[in-house]
């Protein structure tokens, strides 16, 4: 029974693995699927360019809740470096599996739109970790996704490349501009404070 | 006997109220028990000295070092136990693996992890429930698995919040025995609303009211105290020693206020 071992356990990896194979695996199909539909193009993949990366984000932002705040502040060694592996290696595993999932037309809805989705989705879900609590850290990337996905503009470009950079197709510099950021911010933040305490029961 | 714990001036703040203000307090090796009414300060104290929490001022030193200092913190938490008034622990863990996970955070030698953890396990008496889920424990064996965490680095400075709490009456003495024994050879702090742990098991008393030091002696001393004062009918005589040190502390600050 290995630290690492310990320490994967308390913070549900082996769960958090899993929804990232299967999100991969449930983005595979359906993009496939809606691609298929009479009358539907490799562009009918935006749904999942936008979705699947939203699922990953939220099961690795709740993997960053600990059970044992309290005593684990009381760790000899800082927490920073362990937080930070955490994400990024969770990040790394959600992009190569995703950007499998969509292969085909990178100009479009397809590998580079999905890993520019999963950075920043990851990265907010990081942040709001860090500023709300792990448990609650899915739900401002939620509702923002949620919200641009009703009122982005279908023209690419412009201002929208910035608000709704998630529903941007793979090229556009500024959406990625702004995922990088929102990436290396909530990505940075996390390692360095934690996610917020929360008091258990309340 | 050395001293391991030397705090001055510390005040401690929780958003705007003063938790501690301004106190000064030793500790050496020994049980020492620290009393007060609910909200006096106690947790506060705890938290700082287990260094989970910074002071708003003041100096706190720690088995010789400044825990300012963050290369001096770390040497005092490999050296340190704390048993959380609640500690959280991930529901799916074994105590074994609790256990386990608190000896990582203290960066116990891997080679020693797995005795140390079934040693500290025996000592509360949970060595039948050792591979058995936290989550499937009833209150008073957390508690145990939570004190098995506190002493498995067999700490120097041991520091217990409300440990007796959810603990039967013969789980309180076989603890009590405990407490004992870890105090011959570390400095044990124990914050407690039971006067009754305090008379069996520590040998000084500290107590905090309303965030300062409102009286410190042994606990022969408070007894003292309280068999001067009062009638059987009022409590036993440490109890009565208590509330009298806590009207006299009351008293003086009226006095100093007037």
């Amino acid at each position: 029974m290995t630290a690492f071992v310990l320490y994967a356990r308390s913070r549900v990896l082996p769960a958090t693995l899993a929804v990232l194979l299967g999100a991969a695996l449930a983005a595979a199909w359906s993009a496939w699927w809606l691609q298929g539909q009479p009358g539907f193009d490799h562009a009918a993949r935006v749904p999942v360019v936008v979705l699947a990366p939203l699922l990953t984000a939220s099961a690795v932002g709740t993997s960053l809740y600990t059970h044992s705040d309290e005593l684990d502040r009381t760790a000899v060694r800082p927490w920073w470096p362990r937080r930070l592996s955490h994400l990024l290696m969770l990040t790394a595993l959600s992009t190569a599996l995703l950007a499998l999932a969509v292969p085909g037309h990178p100009d479009a809805f397809g590998a580079p739109a999905m890993v520019r989705n999963v950075l920043g989705a990851t990265g907010v879900t990081a942040a709001a970790a860090a500023l709300l609590g792990a448990r609650l850290s899915w739900l401002p990337m939620t509702v923002y996704t949620s919200a641009v996905y009703l009122a982005a503009p279908s023209v690419p470009g412009g201002h929208a490349a910035i608000w709704a950079w998630t529903m941007q197709p793979g090229p556009q510099r500024a959406a990625w501009a702004v995922a990088l950021a929102a990436f290396v911010l909530g990505v940075g933040l996390l390692a360095a404070r934690g996610p917020r305490a929360e008091r258990r029961g309340m | 006997m050395t001293t391991s714990v030397t705090v001055r001036a510390l005040t401690v703040r929780h958003r705007r109220t003063v938790a501690l203000n301004t106190v000064d307090l030793d500790f050496r090796t020994g049980v020492h028990g620290l009393l007060g009414p609910n909200g006096a300060g106690k947790t506060s104290l705890i938290r700082v000295l287990a260094t989970v929490a910074a002071p708003a001022a003041g100096r706190i030193e720690l088995l010789g070092r400044d825990v300012g200092a963050h290369r001096e913190r770390a040497a005092v938490r490999r050296a340190l136990g704390y048993l959380p008034q609640e500690f959280g622990h991930y529901p799916g863990f074994t105590v074994r693996e609790f256990v386990s996970y608190v000896a990582w955070l203290k960066e116990m030698p891997a080679a020693r992890v797995p005795t140390a953890v079934e040693r500290a396990v025996e000592r509360v008496g949970l060595a039948d429930r050792i591979d058995t889920k936290m989550k499937t424990l009833s209150g008073g064996m957390v508690r145990r698995a939570g004190i098995a965490q506190a002493i498995v680095n067999e700490p120097e400075l041991l520091l217990l919040d409300e440990p007796t709490a959810g603990l039967d009456p013969e789980q309180r003495v076989e603890f009590r025995a405990l407490l004992r024994d870890l105090g011959a050879t570390s400095t044990v702090i124990v914050s407690t609303h039971l006067v009754e742990d305090v008379a069996a098991a520590c040998q000084e008393v500290t107590l905090i009211e309303s965030g300062r030091i409102a009286y410190r002696g042994t606990t022969a001393e408070l007894t003292a105290l309280g068999g001067e004062h009062g009638r059987d009918s009022d409590g036993n005589a440490i109890e009565r020693g208590y509330t009298t040190a806590l009207r006299a502390h009351r008293a003086s600050l009226a006095e100093a206020a007037r």
